[in-house]
C-alpha cells in the first residue's frame, strides 16, 4: 500500500514535473508523502507479504522515520527546480524498500535505489558540494560492493538469501561481516565512518538533515534484520569505537554541521548498542528521538544559513529570534539526553538493555562518553543565548515547526509510554 | 495535592519565563509557601498524598511522588526559602522563574517514591541552575559552569549505571521505592551499585575532595543571592545518601563507612579552616557550607537513629540560615557593590536592622542553642559519637572552628572601626527579616515538632543497617 502510493506518486510526478510549475510540484510531493504516511498508519500493526517485499513492525517503524525525515527535508528545502523534490521522493521509496525486505538482493536494490538520489542532493551547490559528493558516492559504491560480496558469501554460507538465517563457520562470519561493513558505511558507525564530517559539512542543510533522519532510519532497519539473531561480536568493537570517536571529535569542532556530524557517529554507535541487545522497541524509540531532535537541529541551521554554520554564526540566535534559538536548545540538551526530554529514555531504554543483557563493559563505555558530549551540546545549546550576530530570515511555518518538535521532544519526554506500545507492536 | 505542590512553582515559573511581571513570582513563591506549610502542618504520618502512575509500561517506571515527614519538612523549608529570596532579590522576572522552575524540580525530587523519577528530577534540575549561571552569572560563568558540569556528569552518570544494576542484579519487578527496599543488591555488586550512587552523591553533599565546583559555582551566581540559596538547597547529597544509595544496597555501605565517615570528617573540618581564611563573603558561606553539610554527612554516615536525625535536619535547617545568608549577602552586595569582607566594616551603626538579621542568621549557622543550628549539629554529633568517637571530635573542631570564622565576619563586617554606611533594612526586606528569624527560632526551640515526622524514618534507616551487620 505504502509502496503503491510512493511509487506511483515518484512516477506521476516525473512524468508531470516538466508540465507544472515549482510550487505545485512541491505541493504534490509533499501530498504524496502525506498520503504514504497515511497509509502506513491506517495499516499499522498489520503485516503484508508479496514475494520478498514483506511489510512488518521493524518496516512500519522505519519508514515512518524515514518518511518524517523526508517530508521536513521537503517542506524546508527552497529551491526553484522541481527536481531536488523528485529526488527526495525516489529516496524515500528505497528507504521504505530497504526497511521491507529481509531478501538480501531486494536490499541491495533497495539500497542504491536510496543512496543514488542522495548523490545527487549532496551536489546540489556547486563546489565544496562537489568534493563532498564526490566522496560519498566512491564510498558509497564501495559500501554496496562490500554489502554484494557480503551477500554472495551468505548465499554460499547458508544456501539462502534470506537475512537472519542463521549459520556457522568462518564463511558465514565473514558474511555477516561484510553486510555489517557495508551497512556500516550508510548509518556511519566508526570506523566506516570519515566520510560523514565532510559531506554533512559540504551538503546543503536541508539534505544533511534527510541524510541523518531517513536515511540511518532506513539502513537500521535492514542492520537489524542483519545482524539478529545472534549479534556478532564484532558489533560491539564498532559499538565501542563509534561512540569513542564520535564524542571526542565533537569536542574540538568548531562548525555546527561538522559538530553534529560527529555526534551522530555517537549516536549511530548508541543505536548499534540497542541493536546488540537485539530489542527492537529501545531502537525504535531511540531513533524516533533522534530523528526529531537531529531533525530539530538542522532544519534550525538551515533557517541560520543554508551553508556552513560555524558556531560564532548561531550565537545570539535566541535574542534575533526566540523560537529558533530555543529550538536548537531543546534539541541539543535531548541530543544530549537530558531528562525531562525525550532523548533521555532514548538513551535509558538502551542502556536499561545492555544491563538486562549484562554488557557492563559497553554500558560504562556508553555512559562515559555520553558524559564527555555534554561539553559540545552545551557549547552548542548555550551559544544560541550569547551575545553575537546571528542572523536568520525564518519563514513563519519553520517557527511554527520549531515550536512544535520542540514541544514534542517535552511531551515524549514526559510521556513516553504514549508512543512506546505502537513501536513494539513490531 | 503534592503534584499540585510540585506542579505550582513549575508553572508559575513558565509563565515567568514567557515574560509576565516579576510580581507574579513574589505571589507564586507565596502561594508555594502557603501549600507547603499546609502540608507539612496537616500530613498525617506515614507517606501521605500519594499518586501513582504508570510511566514507562513494561519497564517499571511510574510517576509516584509521596511525601513523609522528611519531605514534608523539606517542602517546607524550600518554601519558606525561595519565598524569602523572592521577597528580597532585585532580579527580573526571568530570573525569578528560573528560580521557581528550580523549586519545583527540587519539590520533585525530594518527593519521588520511585528511583528512576528522582534521577530524573536530580537531572532536570541541572537546567535551571544552569541557565540561572549562565544568563546571570558573572565574568568567569562559564569556567563555572564547566566545572559544575565536569562534577556532576562524572557523578550522575556512574548513578544511572548504579540505578540500572540496582534494579537488574536485586530483582526487583520496578523501580518504586517499597519494591526497591525489598529487593537489596547482595554480595560483591552491592559494593559497585553503592559506589555508582556514592560518587553522585558525593558531589552533591558536597563532601571532600570532589567538592571543588562549589565555590566557583557561588562566586560566579547572580549578585542577589538567590541562585545561591538554591544552590544550597540542591545539596541533596546526604538526603539521597539517607533515601536511596544507603538502604538499597547497606552491604556495600558497610565497606565503604570507614572512609566515608573520614571524608564527612575532613570535609567539615576543611571547610571551617578554608572558610576561616576567606577574603569573600560568599566563598566564606560556600566553605561554610561545606563544613555543614560535612558534619550532616557525618551524622547520616554513623548509621544511628540520632545520628541521621541529626543529620537530616540539619540539612534543612542548612537551607534556612545558609540561603538566608546568601540573601544577605545579595543585599550588602546591592548597598555597596562589593563581597569582599574586608571592604565593609562598622557597618552596625548605619543599619542596625541588617546587622540584627545578620547576627541571628550567624549565630544559628554557629549552632548558638535556642537556633535553628543547634539542634541539628547536637544530635548529628551525639550519633556519630557511638560510631566514631574521634572522628566525631576532629568534626567537633570545626563546630568551634565555625564560631570563630562566622563571629569574625560578622565582627568585620559590622563592628569593626570604619567610614562606610550602609541602608538599613527597608521594604520587602523587613517581612524577610521577620519570617527569616521567626523560623530560626522556631526550628531551635521547638525541634520536637520539626522531627517528629523523621523519626520514624531514621528508626527504620537504623534498622535496615542494624539487621545486615
Amino acid at each position: 500500500m505504502t509502496l503503491l502510493v510512493l511509487s506511483s506518486f515518484a512516477v506521476a510526478l516525473t512524468l508531470v514535473g516538466f508540465f507544472v510549475s515549482v510550487p505545485l510540484f512541491k505541493r504534490l510531493t509533499i501530498l504524496g508523502l502525506s498520503l504514504a504516511l497515511l497509509s502506513l498508519l491506517f495499516t499499522w500493526g498489520k503485516p503484508f507479504a508479496f514475494g520478498p517485499y514483506q511489510v512488518d513492525g521493524i518496516s512500519q517503524v522505519f519508514t515512518l522515520l524515514a518518511l518524517l525525515g523526508a517530508l521536513w527535508t521537503v517542506g524546508l528545502v527552497r529551491t526553484r527546480r522541481f527536481e531536488f523534490y523528485l529526488l527526495v521522493l525516489y529516496a524515500a521509496l528505497g528507504m521504505h524498500l530497504l526497511a521491507s525486505t529481509k531478501n538480501l538482493i531486494l536490499m541491495l536494490v533497495a539500497l542504491e535505489a536510496l543512496s543514488l538520489p542522495l548523490y545527487a542532493l549532496a551536489t546540489w551547490r556547486r563546489g565544496e558540494g562537489l568534493e563532498a559528493a564526490l566522496k560519498y558516492f566512491l564510498l558509497g559504491a564501495l559500501a554496496a560492493a562490500f554489502f554484494l560480496y557480503g551477500t554472495a558469501l551468505h548465499y554460499g554460507a547458508t544456501g539462502s538469501l534470506l537475512a537472519g538465517t542463521p549459520g556457522e563457520g568462518p564463511l558465514y562470519a565473514l558474511a555477516l561481516g561484510l553486510l555489517l561493513v557495508g551497512l556500516g558505511f550508510k548509518v556511519a558507525l566508526a570506523p566506516f565512518h570519515f566520510w560523514t564530517p565532510d559531506v554533512y559539512q559540504g551538503s546543503p542543510t536541508p539534505v544533511v538533515l534527510f541524510m541523518a533522519t531517513g536515511v540511518k532510519a532506513a539502513a537500521f532497519a535492514a542492520l537489524l534484520r542483519v545482524v539478529t539473531p545472534g549479534a556478532p561480536e564484532a558489533l560491539s568493537l564498532l559499538i565501542a569505537l563509534s561512540v569513542l570517536i564520535g564524542n571526542l571529535a565533537a569536542l574540538t569542532q568548531k562548525e555546527a554541521k561538522r559538530l553534529l556530524a560527529y555526534s551522530s557517529i555517537a549516536h549511530a554507535g548508541y543505536m548499534a548498542l540497542a541493536l546488540y541487545t537485539g530489542n527492537l522497541q529501545a531502537l525504535g524509540f531511540y531513533l524516533l528521538t533522534y530523528v526529531l531532535a537531529t531533525g530539530l537541529a538542522f532544519a534550525v541551521l538551515s533557517e541560520v544559513s543554508p551553508d556552513r554554520v560555524p558556531l560564532e554564526r548561531v550565537k545570539g540566535l535566541f535574542h534575533q529570534d526566540p523560537l529558533l534559538g530555543l529550538g536548537l536548545f531543546v534539541s541539543s540538551l535531548s541530543l544530549l539526553g537530558l531528562p525531562p526530554l525525550a532523548g533521555f529514555w532514548g538513551k535509558y531504554l538502551v542502556f536499561s538493555e545492555a544491563a538486562k543483557a549484562g554488557a557492563w563493559g559497553l554500558l560504562v563505555l556508553a555512559l562515559v562518553t555520553s558524559a564527555v558530549s555534554a561539553y559540545y551540546y552545551l557549547a552548542l545549546g548555550l551559544a544560541v543565548f550569547q551575545k553575537g550576530a546571528a542572523e536568520a530570515h525564518p519563514r513563519p511555518l519553520a517557527r511554527s515547526v520549531a515550536l512544535g518538535v520542540a514541544l514534542l521532544l517535552l511531551l515524549l519526554g514526559l510521556i513516553p509510554g504514549a508512543v512506546l506500545p505502537a513501536l513494539a507492536a513490531g | 495535592m503534592v503534584v499540585l505542590a510540585i506542579l505550582l512553582p513549575i508553572l508559575f515559573g513558565l509563565l515567568l519565563l514567557l515574560g509576565l511581571p516579576r510580581a507574579l513570582g513574589v505571589l507564586g513563591a507565596g502561594l508555594s509557601f502557603l501549600l507547603n506549610l499546609y502540608l507539612f502542618l496537616s500530613h498525617p504520618g506515614g507517606v501521605a498524598h500519594g499518586v501513582q502512575a504508570p510511566l514507562l509500561p513494561g519497564a517499571g517506571v511510574y510517576w509516584a511522588f509521596g511525601l513523609d515527614g522528611l519531605s514534608a519538612l523539606f517542602f517546607l523549608t524550600i518554601g519558606l526559602t525561595v519565598f524569602l529570596g523572592a521577597l528580597v532579590a532585585q532580579a527580573e522576572g526571568r530570573f525569578l522563574g528560573l528560580a521557581l522552575l528550580m523549586e519545583g524540580l527540587l519539590l520533585g525530587l525530594f518527593a519521588a517514591r520511585d528511583l528512576l523519577v528522582f534521577y530524573l528530577f536530580f537531572e532536570a534540575a541541572l537546567i535551571p541552575a544552569l541557565l540561572m549561571l549562565f544568563f546571570y552569572g558573572g565574568e568567569r560563568r562559564l569556567r563555572a559552569i564547566y566545572t559544575f558540569l565536569l562534577f556532576t556528569l562524572a557523578g550522575s552518570l556512574p548513578m544511572l549505571a548504579a540505578i540500572l544494576a540496582v534494579k537488574a542484579l536485586g530483582g526487583s519487578p520496578t523501580f518504586l521505592l517499597e519494591d526497591l527496599l525489598a529487593h537489596p543488591v547482595k554480595g560483591q555488586a552491592a559494593f559497585w551499585v553503592f559506589l555508582g550512587f556514592a560518587l553522585a552523591f558525593a558531589v552533591k553533599t558536597p563532601l571532600f575532595p570532589v567538592h571543588a565546583w562549589l565555590p566557583l559555582f557561588h562566586q560566579e551566581n547572580h549578585p542577589s543571592g538567590l541562585a545561591d540559596a538554591l544552590g544550597t538547597l540542591y545539596k541533596v547529597g546526604v538526603f539521597a545518601f539517607f533515601r536511596f544509595a544507603i538502604p538499597l544496597a547497606p552491604e556495600g555501605f558497610y565497606e565503604l563507612q570507614g572512609l566515608l565517615l573520614f571524608l564527612a570528617a575532613l570535609s567539615a573540618l576543611y571547610g571551617a579552616w578554608v572558610a576561616f581564611s576567606a577574603k569573600d563573603f560568599k566563598s566564606l558561606l560556600a566553605y561554610a557550607g561545606v563544613s555543614h553539610m560535612g558534619v550532616a554527612a557525618l551524622g547520616v554516615f554513623s548509621g544511628t537513629p540520632e545520628g541521621a536525625l541529626g543529620g537530616l535536619y540539619l540539612l534543612a535547617a542548612s537551607g534556612v540560615y545558609t540561603g538566608g545568608l546568601f540573601l544577605l549577602a545579595g543585599r550588602l552586595y546591592e548597598r555597596l557593590h562589593t563581597l569582599e569582607i574586608g571592604r565593609y566594616r562598622g557597618l552596625a551603626a548605619s543599619a542596625p536592622g541588617l546587622a540584627a538579621l545578620a547576627l541571628f542568621l550567624f549565630l544559628a549557622m554557629v549552632g548558638l542553642p535556642g537556633l535553628s543550628g543547634f539542634p541539628g549539629e547536637l544530635m548529628t554529633l551525639l550519633g556519630a559519637y557511638k560510631a566514631s568517637p574521634w572522628l566525631t571530635a576532629i568534626a567537633f573542631l570545626s563546630v568551634i572552628a565555625g564560631a570563630a570564622y562566622a563571629l569574625t565576619a560578622f565582627q568585620k563586617v559590622f563592628w569593626e572601626e570604619g567610614q562606610r554606611g550602609a541602608e538599613d533594612l527597608k521594604g520587602a526586606e523587613w517581612p524577610f527579616a521577620f519570617l527569616a528569624v521567626a523560623a530560626l527560632v522556631l526550628m531551635g526551640v521547638f525541634p520536637g515538632f520539626f522531627v517528629k515526622g523523621l523519626e520514624p524514618l531514621a528508626e527504620a534507616f537504623a534498622k535496615i543497617l542494624g539487621g545486615g551487620a
